[in-house]
């Protein structure tokens, strides 16, 4: 049996009536109180996940706040998506990232404040154009990873054809050599996301499928600590720079290899 | 501590060289890095040199005219050295007039010049 009723203010106590003519509740019973789920005036708009398995009730709401406010702003982008740490699991997160698709320039400098000001949280936007996503998503791995797991705000299919274009790849790994002369210099989030872009390039090179945990595990393996632990900061520094070395210099010089036989090719 | 200045030296020298790098090689290939945005918070070389450069006396005004001699001849040589790599195994579209430029604007904004 259930009842559906309302608390009401008491001098002493505040109390719930129950009607007398009722089948069951019992004087004398011991029953459980609970909090009937408060009605939506607007029900929140469906979004789409990808990748992501769960994700905390309070990030969802900030996710549909954030987007009620960029609605309010915004109302010709094809479609939003929401990436990066925000999405895993806990609050470990530093900003939310927004990828915003739309046809023409916008400045997301008053979004971007209006954000913060109403979530307390800094927002990372990039605004591109449909075609600058299909090329980024076919040229560079770590585009990739980001929409491996993300939730949209629109259904959207993934198709993406592998294009590995050499150059770009170099230029990419060329911001990842920061690590091995600033070591020390480096806090453990710099060093995560340089280790991260150097071994995102390394797998896409080897052809491998991009996605979050597969990257994550293949951090793991590669230099053998886990993510936390390079984000704590907590590494040999000997063990850690040799195992990066080895990798840096293989991508390097599969790089090299791949701008050689491209040029013979022209 | 003259030890201590010199290791600075070379370290700043490391990074400015690997930005001078990156800025060449980015316009070389400059209609594709548009899409380049997921990597603009990564930590950059030349944030790091201005964070060495401070550590480096005189913090406050130029460096003395022999050592910004040296620390440009050795930020050129590694440079090209970077780039020279690239151009024997077929890269094309490289400006090497940049690299005189690129290195005085990166010790000019360090405040080493």
């Amino acid at each position: 049996m259930q009842i559906i009723s309302k608390v009401s203010r008491g001098s002493r106590m505040d109390q719930i009536y129950i009607p007398k003519n009722r089948a069951g509740f019992a004087i004398g019973n011991y029953v459980v109180i609970k909090q009937l789920e408060e009605r939506q005036e607007n029900p929140a708009e469906k979004l789409y996940f990808y990748g992501v398995k769960e994700l905390e009730p309070v990030k969802l709401k900030i996710i549909h706040q954030v987007l009620e406010l960029i609605n309010k702003s915004i109302s010709n982008y094809e479609n939003i998506f929401i990436t990066g740490s925000f999405l895993e699991k806990g609050f470990n997160f530093n900003d939310i990232d927004f990828l915003i698709i739309i046809k023409n320039k916008i400045n997301h400098e008053l979004i971007r404040r209006d954000i913060e000001k109403e979530t307390g949280i800094n927002a990372h936007i990039i605004t591109l154009s449909s075609k600058e996503l299909s090329r980024g998503l076919e040229t560079d791995p770590l585009y990739q990873m980001m929409l491996s797991r993300c939730i949209a705000k629109k259904r959207f299919i993934l198709k993406i054809k592998n294009k590995i274009d050499y150059k770009i790849l170099d230029l990419h790994l060329l911001k990842s050599k920061t690590l091995i002369n600033n070591f020390d210099m480096l806090s453990g989030k710099e060093k995560y996301d340089l280790a991260r872009n150097l071994i995102v390039i390394y797998l896409y090179l080897k052809r491998n499928k991009i996605n979050t945990d597969f990257v994550n595990k293949k951090i793991k393996e590669a230099l053998g600590l886990s993510i936390q632990e390079i984000k704590d900061n907590i590494i040999d520094k000997k063990e850690f720079l040799k195992r990066y070395k080895l990798i840096y210099n293989k991508s390097f010089a599969t790089i090299l290899k791949g701008i050689e036989h491209g040029s013979k090719q022209e | 501590m003259v030890q201590n200045r010199n290791k600075l030296i070379n370290l700043f020298i490391g990074n400015v060289s690997n930005a001078v790098v990156h800025e060449i090689l980015e316009r070389a290939v400059s209609k594709e890095v548009m899409a380049d945005r997921y990597r603009k918070e990564l930590v950059t070389s030349l944030e790091i040199a201005k964070n060495y450069r401070e550590k480096i006396n005189p913090i406050n005004r130029s460096l003395p005219d022999k050592d910004v001699a040296y620390i440009k001849e050795k930020i050129i040589a590694r440079v090209k050295a970077e780039i020279m790599t690239r151009i024997s195994k077929g890269y094309k579209n490289i400006d090497l007039n940049l690299i005189d430029s690129l290195t005085d604007k990166a010790l000019r904004d360090s405040k080493i010049k």
